[in-house]
């Protein structure tokens, strides 16, 4: 009985020994994103909150009224650089407005780290954390031309875009071209149309292409709502999911399950907004104990996903896009 | 099998009385026999946890993810004879040791196994692992019968058999809480270079080790305490064998409530080890669940199985076994199609309620296929309990079919095994059979 006594002692002092770990000293970090509301910007801040807690770091949080809405980061920014926060995670509404506000808190010795969205100019953060939206439309591109080429299929290609000089959106449709292998103005363009990420614009914006050319059999779309507002304008022209290449971007959870799934969108490319989240709170939490200053570029990765697979080019199965989409 | 002892208890053994529990001096080696049914219970399930673990670790296939199951419940399937002739030969304490020895050799086992950083190495430790835990639950139940008065026999082991849930809950809760949300976040390794995914791979195996380093020490503690300690019984009754008449074997086969209830209890088997074996992915990959929440349906699957076994247990008082044998397999089966065509929350929540439908599963095909058996009873237990093969082979077939047509989909294969067992059961409610009490497995 002693021996058992013995080693129930030993077993709860090595647990007790356990629970105290090696605490780090804590430190406080900011995020402010564009809303609380859209589902991208909840993950990031989840993400963002569990990290904290896992680093012993203090979250700051802040958002504004709107994906528009600079004037409430402007404020954000100097109130957490007023609480003491060693750096901050920025996903400016206003790529250029936000500037002179990020260059106070750098003034401040604040690190700051864009997420998703760069500054313009981008130097006017340490670092950006962002997918490589060139990369994702490369992916649609390549699946897309791969599945034509399978469907010996003569390519008659909808654009439908986010709106000119919206940097993402034109990295997108570029890296669509180059996965594609043509450029603006190929014939197998029938037409590019402005949805500012809408599927109201988008329906009617497909509508309108399908007008001029009822054989469109590829279409892309620069998000998932678009590319559920393309699937209505084509259901409406009586065109099935198996006649049309449907592809986009992003990776939430109602476009992979509600249009991956049963083949209402083909592919789509996933990013990861947990993954900015995390290393920007890793990264910045690092540096405010000392450690390497974040610099430069990060890509947060981004992956495509497809419940059917085109041959040569890589992608991952729906289960996965549900294990690891946002929102 | 997860959350049930195998091993047919006490078919012959008398109501208990007023009697001691255990023989003078045997209190703590009967506390410590306790110890091992808890421990089985906790090993079997959190190996549950695995298939989806090792798939996340390894980035390997459903298929190849659930021959852990094939390794585990191969080991037991294989072992049950050997374990048999152990216990005639030399005794359940030398059984006991046997097993204890052996499941913690097979703990141990998950160190090089680590080092390794590759699934196979995995397979063997889990192999040596469920071939220990099969020999000591072939021998912990008779042994616990051994330790005490005959007429307080079913007493003292079905209170040493309710610690099996009990760490059958346990296990699935040290994969929920220690395992599951530690693990590298998938979209992480989407951004790794080969070092930094190798770093992970280690870290989360690491995280494996942990709990079956824990179950082998306590598994080596329990060995080391009986070993030291005088346990022969007073009367160890290595129970006869006897010799096996002659024609035993035929008349097994020629009875068809024996035949088709061995193939029942294989379905049984294997629709309880492929549910709960993915009962995780079917959260992660069909619904989306966070990984860190998802081991909690697998627990809510057990506890369900749990308190759904008390009220069946009142309910067979009430109506024929057989009846209620074929409506639950029944709702089995429309449960599994729900989690084939709902594919969302409605279709979890039906995959943790199929193991309602399991819970007076193993028992009752149990008692209705020996039912009259009369001397070839226990010659048809071991077929019985032998059907756990069904558990090695379905899981990586519904893991074959989650790879070809997606996760929900594979919920295919426990509706096949329901069907089957549902059949079984209209076979013995339309058939007129033979009299004799019903034979209690006393593990349920």
């Amino acid at each position: 009985m002693r021996v058992i006594k013995g080693i129930l002692a030993l077993v709860v002092a090595a647990a007790l020994v356990g629970a105290c770990g090696d605490k780090q000293e804590e430190v406080t970090v900011g995020l402010i994103v564009k809303r609380n509301t859209n589902p991208f910007w909840v993950t990031m801040k989840d993400t963002a909150e569990a990290t904290a807690d896992d680093d012993d770091v203090k979250l700051l949080t802040a958002a504004g009224t709107s994906d528009v809405d600079n004037a409430s980061q402007v404020a954000a920014l100097a109130s957490m650089t007023a609480k003491g926060a060693k750096g901050i995670m920025i996903t400016p509404a206003d790529s250029t407005a936000i500037v002179p506000a990020i260059e106070k808190a750098r003034q401040a010795g604040v690190t700051v780290i864009a997420l998703d969205t760069p500054t313009e100019p981008e130097s006017a953060v340490d670092a950006l954390y962002a997918t490589d939206n060139q990369q994702a439309g490369e992916l649609v591109g390549r699946y897309a031309k791969a599945k034509a080429a399978e469907r010996a299929i003569k390519p008659r290609i909808a654009m439908l875009d986010l709106a000119p000089g919206i940097t993402s959106g034109d990295l997108r449709h570029q890296g669509f071209l180059k996965g594609f292998g043509i450029e603006d103005g190929s014939p197998e363009i029938v037409g590019s149309v402005e949805t500012r990420g809408e599927a109201a614009r988008a329906e009617a914006g497909l509508r309108a292409l399908l007008e001029k050319d009822d054989g469109i059999n590829i279409v892309y779309t620069v998000n998932e709502p678009a590319a559920f507002g393309a699937a209505q304008a084509l259901k409406a022209a009586g065109i099935s999911d198996t006649d049309v290449i449907l592809v986009s971007v992003d990776g939430g959870c109602e476009a992979v399950k509600d249009g991956v799934r049963p083949g209402v969108i083909d592919a789509t490319a996933q990013q990861y907004p947990e993954n900015m989240a995390r290393l920007g709170v890793d990264a910045l939490a690092d540096a405010a104990r000392g450690g390497r200053k974040p610099a430069g570029y990060k890509n947060t990765g981004v992956e495509l996903i497809t419940g059917d697979a085109a041959s040569g080019v890589p992608s991952k199965d729906v289960a996965f896009g549900v294990r690891n989409c946002w929102g | 099998m997860a959350g049930e002892s195998l091993v047919p208890a006490q078919a012959a053994v008398p109501r208990a009385q007023k009697a001691r529990l255990v023989y003078a001096g045997f209190g703590v080696p009967f506390a410590l026999l306790v110890l091992c049914f808890a421990a089985w219970g906790s090993a079997a399930n959190l190996t549950d946890e695995l298939v989806g673990v090792f798939r996340h670790i390894f980035t390997m296939s459903n298929f190849q993810s659930a021959l852990v199951q094939f390794a585990y419940y191969g080991a037991y399937f294989a072992l049950a004879i050997p374990a048999a002739m152990i216990n005639r030969r030399f005794g359940y304490k030398t059984g006991v040791l046997t097993g204890l020895g052996l499941a913690t050799i097979g703990g141990v086992l998950f160190i090089p196994a680590a080092e390794f950083l590759a699934f196979a190495p995995f397979l063997v430790a889990l192999f040596v692992l469920a071939a220990g835990l099969s020999i000591l639950e072939t021998s912990a139940n008779p042994f616990a019968i051994a330790m005490g008065p005959e007429e307080s026999a079913t007493q003292r082991l079905n209170l040493a058999q309710a610690f099996n849930p009990v760490g059958a809950n346990i296990g699935v809760m040290l994969g929920a809480v220690l395992i599951l949300p530690n693990l590298t976040p998938e979209p992480a390794k989407v951004i790794m270079t080969d070092g930094q995914l190798r770093t992970s791979q280690e870290a989360d195996l690491n995280l494996v080790l942990g709990p079956y380093l824990g179950i082998a020490a306590v598994l080596a503690l329990i060995w080391a305490l009986i070993a030291l300690r005088g346990m022969t019984t007073p009367a160890e009754r290595v129970q006869e064998q006897g010799e096996v008449r002659g024609g035993v074997f035929g008349r097994l086969w020629r009875n068809p409530h024996y035949r088709y209830g061995v193939a029942a209890q294989f379905f049984n088997v294997a629709a309880q080890v492929c549910v709960w074996s993915f009962t995780i992915q079917y959260a992660l990959d069909v619904v989306g669940v966070p990984t860190e929440d998802a081991g909690w349906y697998l627990q809510a699957s057990l506890l369900l199985f749990l308190v759904a076994r008390f009220v069946m247990t009142y309910l067979l008082g009430i109506f024929r076994p057989t009846l209620l044998l074929f409506l639950l397999a029944a709702l089995g089966v429309g449960l599994s199609l729900t989690a084939v065509f709902a594919q969302n929350m409605v279709g979890l929540i039906a995959v943790v309620a199929i193991s309602l439908s399991l819970s007076l599963m193993f028992p009752t095909i149990y008692g209705v296929a020996l039912q009259g058996l009369g001397e070839d009873t226990k010659f048809g237990a071991a077929g019985l309990v032998m059907a756990i093969l069904g558990g090695a082979l379905l899981p990586p077939i519904q893991g074959l079919i989650m790879d070809r047509s997606g996760t929900a989909a594979a919920f295919i294969v426990p509706a096949v095994c329901l069907a089957l067992v549902a059949a079984y059961a209209l076979f013995d409610l339309r058939t007129k059979r033979h009299g004799g009490p019903l034979v209690t497995e006393g593990a349920h």
